[in-house]
């Protein structure tokens, strides 16, 4: 996802622009001359600022520049290619869905069950054969939840499979 | 000399030495782990430390988080994930040696420059315990808001990108710490309802997100990386030497700035480590190696990171304040053990005191063994197929972010900020300045409303008072300084443009 | 005696049989639980001043009642995170809490529904009283020296500090200058995180009060950098027998204060908090927990129950009240 510079420093200033807003509107405190509201409108005024920078290319030779001693120590950068497939693209979503799928699923299926499902598709999304991503789902929950559940003393969830420690 | 004889027989105990070799390899397999910081290592070790003796329970909290801030290179070195904030700072840089195929090198810094910080902020624990706490207590607010903008500019510094974005990364970051009632108002600011909010948005799982997270996503849609040339892993320590010779001015530099940063309270190894990989790059003969695979920021940041963590106890045992997160874990545990912090525990119960030395420095040396071994386990990801890494470490993301307060909210933070850390990786705004903010925006902000009520609203006293007015100047060039370099490329560039 | 019948005699028989079989369930229920491990969860985090009070009791109940104790942290929310967990427990006796001073303060502030009264009260623990703390070398020598300068000095002119704004000893000082006549921001309140940063500032000299409890300000006291005038209570606390009480001085003023107390979810099963109470009272009684405590300095005090329920309520009241005074109240 490479966005120009031009739409990251608009989304920026507006997040300044709101960070503002919302800071403008917070009640003052008694006996504080600088309130709550303060620090927040002081970081959307600078967020503004430097979003506008941003857009209008300023600052953009640093970064050039420091490409370019990379590019001198590493060779050229590799990028991923921007014809990829949307679909392929898409599985970056997969690991903040899965840590997600983790929340809401923890506490019902258990950490052992939740766990296992997230390596398993994780594994296959990274090409992993079936021969290697099934062992690995089924013995690397397990060992993490040894190491937390029973040394840590980490209160993971049991669900429907605890575990006999 | 009694006291110092009665000292080694409290060390040498079985059952204290036990505890100092099994919670240094906790720490350091705790430390190694992404999602679990030394500050976790510490606070998991609480429970453990009831059922010790006093000196016991201390030790394995000394020990635990000393070799925990160390390895919190080794993921942040090999995978590009930093086990602990602390590691944030310079983590592109041993990435980058990483992919040079000089883990080894970088890996063996980290553990030789931290055990030698250690030690050389033991002590200055030893032999200038007053002095420093002294010094401590005179850092009123107003000499904590300029340290804490310095720190904050270290963001520009550290970043190989352009210092606007860098600067948008750490407001970004600036306001993320603005979430919740932990501001001087008390007032909920930007919690849109969400009770969990209300304590704010903690850096750990930040920083699991920001680094680990966007990491594996990286990894999801990019091709496998051709592989590191396979080749024997090096010596570890060899090379070691030739660097602390050829860099023991860094490596001073960065001990004494730890041991400064170290002692005053509220800041840590975290900021430590900041500010010494900044200055690195600030006072280098050749900066713009910085972030290409150059060990000279590790050596000073490693020398720096190890010192603080040391004379951070400084204001801890004398007085009770907690130098950072790990000594405000470490005093409670010192209460429940009857060693309460106080001058008292340096007169009446010198044995004790003279035993936390000896159990500091032990630490340390005992550091560069389990380190190397370690080290080599560690290394044998760099072999180990991504498709089977990578998921175990998104579970470790989940696991250790819970962990911090057995708290499922912080994994769902976990995941808004893997997503938020991919997009501004890709568009070249630096994370790690993001997580700079996160850690010191309290600071900043505390400290400067708490300075202008004490001073009733006068700025003066930010310029006034000795200490004060020298961070002031150091801040406000630090400031101008980027600003002098972009002026200075110009009228460089103009006669060249002219010649052409 | 000629009353003395047969039916009568099979009636109180069975009468007696009944009874013995109603006890015999009883105490069959009591020996029954607990039968698994119980969670103590800890509304703060580990290694501060409430989880290991948390951790010390779980230490002892667990002997008492022969089954692990497991202290949890559950982080989060200031405090709101941990106190929701407590009252969303399933009421089986196998999840308990801490219940924190906050618990009384938060509704206030409106960042919680819960109340004292979300949960079944089981004992009190700990309280501790504020004591009102100046600089070693500070000109005044006792709590009413300290009292007329306040009065004499411009409003905000003095500067407080201990803990955040709205916090306990905030709220403590707001309570006390009300007694003297003065509107609360007379003394002006430089928040801090908690009461050790705030001591630390006392020492240099950027502010000339800080309350907060004698176990807080012990470092400093025995460093020789700051000294304590009164402790807002009504009896010394017997640690510290130097620190006069502000009723001896000034008369009676009831403060607000820090404690500590273990409860369940609504709708524990009486004979559930019976065990549990039971237990609790041999671990307030324990060597180990009067040996902590006091090691410590941390007051313990003993309520349970509904006593420990009205002990809540009038915290709570109290906060309410100080809250209001100080303009931090939403409702």
């Amino acid at each position: 996802m490479r966005l120009s510079d031009r739409v990251t420093g608009s989304f920026i200033a507006t997040l300044g622009a709101l960070a503002t807003y919302g800071g403008s509107r917070l009640p003052p405190v008694p006996g504080q001359d600088v309130g709550p509201s303060a620090f927040p409108m002081v970081i959307g005024a600078g967020l503004i600022l430097c979003g506008l920078m941003i857009a209008l290319g300023i600052g953009r030779s640093f970064e050039e520049e420091a490409e370019a001693d990379l590019a001198a120590v590493e060779g050229p950068p590799q990028r991923a290619q921007p014809a990829d497939p949307l679909a392929y693209r898409l599985r970056a979503l997969l690991p903040p869905g899965l840590l997600l799928f983790y929340v809401y699923a923890a506490d019902r299926l258990g950490f052992v069950p939740t766990t296992a499902i997230m390596i398993f598709v994780v594994a296959v999304a990274f090409g992993a054969r079936l021969r290697v991503a099934l062992p690995l789902a089924a013995l690397a929950p397990i060992a993490i939840h040894l190491i937390f559940y029973k040394l840590l003393r980490v209160p993971l969830p049991p669900g429907l499979l605890p575990m006999p420690w | 000399m009694n006291e110092l004889i009665e000292a080694f027989r409290l060390v040498l105990a079985p059952d204290v030495l036990i505890a100092i070799l099994l919670s240094s390899i906790y720490g350091l397999v705790i430390g190694s782990l992404p999602g679990l910081s030394a500050t976790m290592a510490t606070a998991l070790l609480v429970p453990v430390t009831f059922y010790l003796s006093p000196i016991a329970a201390v030790a394995s909290i000394i020990a635990a988080s000393a070799m925990a801030i160390f390895s919190g290179d080794i993921p942040g070195c090999l995978l590009r994930i930093p086990g602990t904030p602390a590691s944030a700072a310079y983590t592109d840089e041993a990435y980058a040696m990483t992919r040079k195929g000089q883990a080894e090198v970088a890996l063996g810094a980290g553990l030789w420059f931290s055990a030698l910080g250690g030690i050389a902020g033991t002590i200055s624990l030893i032999v200038m315990a007053p002095i420093l706490a002294e010094l401590a207590l005179n850092f009123s607010t107003f000499e904590y808001f300029w340290l804490a903008f310095l720190g904050l500019m270290c963001a520009t510094l550290v970043a190989r990108s352009s210092p606007v974005k860098a600067i948008a990364s750490m407001l970004l970051g600036l306001l993320v710490a603005c979430i919740g009632m932990e501001n001087p108002g008390g007032v909920p600011r930007f919690t849109f309802g969400v009770p969990e909010l209300l304590g704010g948005v903690e850096a750990i799982p930040v920083l699991v997100g920001v680094f680990a997270v966007s990491e594996v996503i990286r990894a999801l849609v990019s091709p496998e990386p051709p592989p590191l040339p396979r080749r024997k892993f090096g010596s570890i320590l060899a090379g070691q030497l030739a660097l602390t010779r050829k860099y023991w001015r860094q490596m001073t530099r960065g001990n004494i700035v730890g041991i400064i940063i170290g002692v005053l309270p509220g800041a840590g190894a975290d900021m430590a480590a900041w500010v010494s990989y900044a200055m690195s790059k600030r006072f280098s003969k050749e900066p713009e190696k910085f972030g290409t695979g150059h060990p000279e920021g590790l050596v000073e940041a490693g020398a720096s990171n190890n010192a603080s963590l040391a004379s951070g106890w400084v204001p801890s045992l004398l007085f009770g304040i907690p130098g950072d997160t790990i000594t405000a874990i470490a005093i409670g545990v010192l209460y429940m053990k009857g060693l309460n912090p106080g001058p008292t525990l340096f007169t009446e119960r010198a044995s004790s005191m003279y035993a936390l030395y000896i159990i500091f420095i032990l630490a340390n040396i005992l550091m560069i063994p389990l380190g190397i071994v370690m080290i080599r386990v560690a290394s044998t990801v760099l072999r180990a197929p991504r498709a089977t890494v990578l998921p175990v470490i998104l579970v470790c993301c989940a696991v250790g972010a819970f962990a911090t307060g057995n708290n499922l909210f912080a994994i769902v933070l976990v995941a808004i900020f893997g997503a938020i850390g991919y997009v501004m990786e890709n568009n070249g705004y630096p994370v790690a300045a993001m997580v700079l903010g996160i850690v010191m925006g309290t600071m900043v902000e505390q400290s400067f409303v708490t300075s202008l009520i004490k001073s009733d609203g006068s700025l003066l006293p930010f310029f006034e008072r000795p200490v004060s007015a020298i961070l002031a100047a150091m801040t406000i060039s630090a400031l101008l300084w980027p600003v002098f370099i972009w002026l200075w490329k110009r009228i460089r560039h103009r006669p060249q443009e002219q010649a052409l | 005696m000629t009353s003395f019948t047969r039916r009568g005699f099979i009636a109180s028989a069975s009468t007696v049989f009944a009874g013995s079989l109603v006890g015999l369930k009883a105490s069959f229920a009591q020996s029954t639980y607990p039968s698994r491990p119980i969670t103590l969860i800890c509304p703060w985090g580990a290694g501060g001043g409430t989880d290991a009070t948390a951790r010390i009791i779980a230490q002892v109940l667990e002997q008492k009642l022969g089954q692990p104790v497991n202290v949890v942290n559950r982080t989060g929310g200031n405090g709101v995170v941990g106190h929701t967990a407590i009252s969303t427990a399933p009421p089986d006796g196998y999840t308990i809490g801490l219940l924190t001073v906050e618990i009384a303060m938060m509704h206030w502030q409106g960042m919680t529904e819960l109340t004292p009264r979300s949960y079944t009260p089981l004992s009190l623990m700990n309280v501790d009283a504020p004591a009102i703390q100046v600089k070693a070398d500070s000109p005044y020598k006792n709590i009413k020296e300290l009292a007329d300068a306040i009065k004499a000095a411009p409003p905000g002119k003095l500067k407080a500090s201990g803990t955040g704004q709205g916090g306990i000893w905030h709220l403590a000082l707001v309570g006390w200058l009300q007694s003297l006549g003065l509107p609360p921001n007379h003394v002006a309140w430089v928040p801090s995180n908690g009461a050790a940063p705030g001591m630390q500032d006392l020492a240099a000299g950027g502010i000339d009060i800080v309350p907060c409890s004698l176990p807080e300000a012990r470092p400093m006291i025995d460093a020789g950098r700051a000294k304590s005038l009164a402790i807002l209570a009504s009896e010394r606390n017997p640690q510290f027998p130097n620190v006069p009480t502000l009723d001896e001085q000034m008369g009676p003023h009831k403060s607000v204060g820090v404690w500590r107390g273990i409860a369940g979810p609504k709708g524990l099963p009486a004979d559930i908090q019976d065990k549990l109470t039971a237990a609790l009272k041999e671990v307030y009684a324990s060597k180990e927990y009067t040996d902590f405590m006091s090691g410590r300095g941390f007051g313990i005090k003993w309520a349970e129950r509904a006593e420990f329920g009205q002990f809540m309520d009038e915290s709570d009241r109290q906060m309410g009240e100080a809250m209001k005074a100080a303009g931090l109240a939403k409702t």
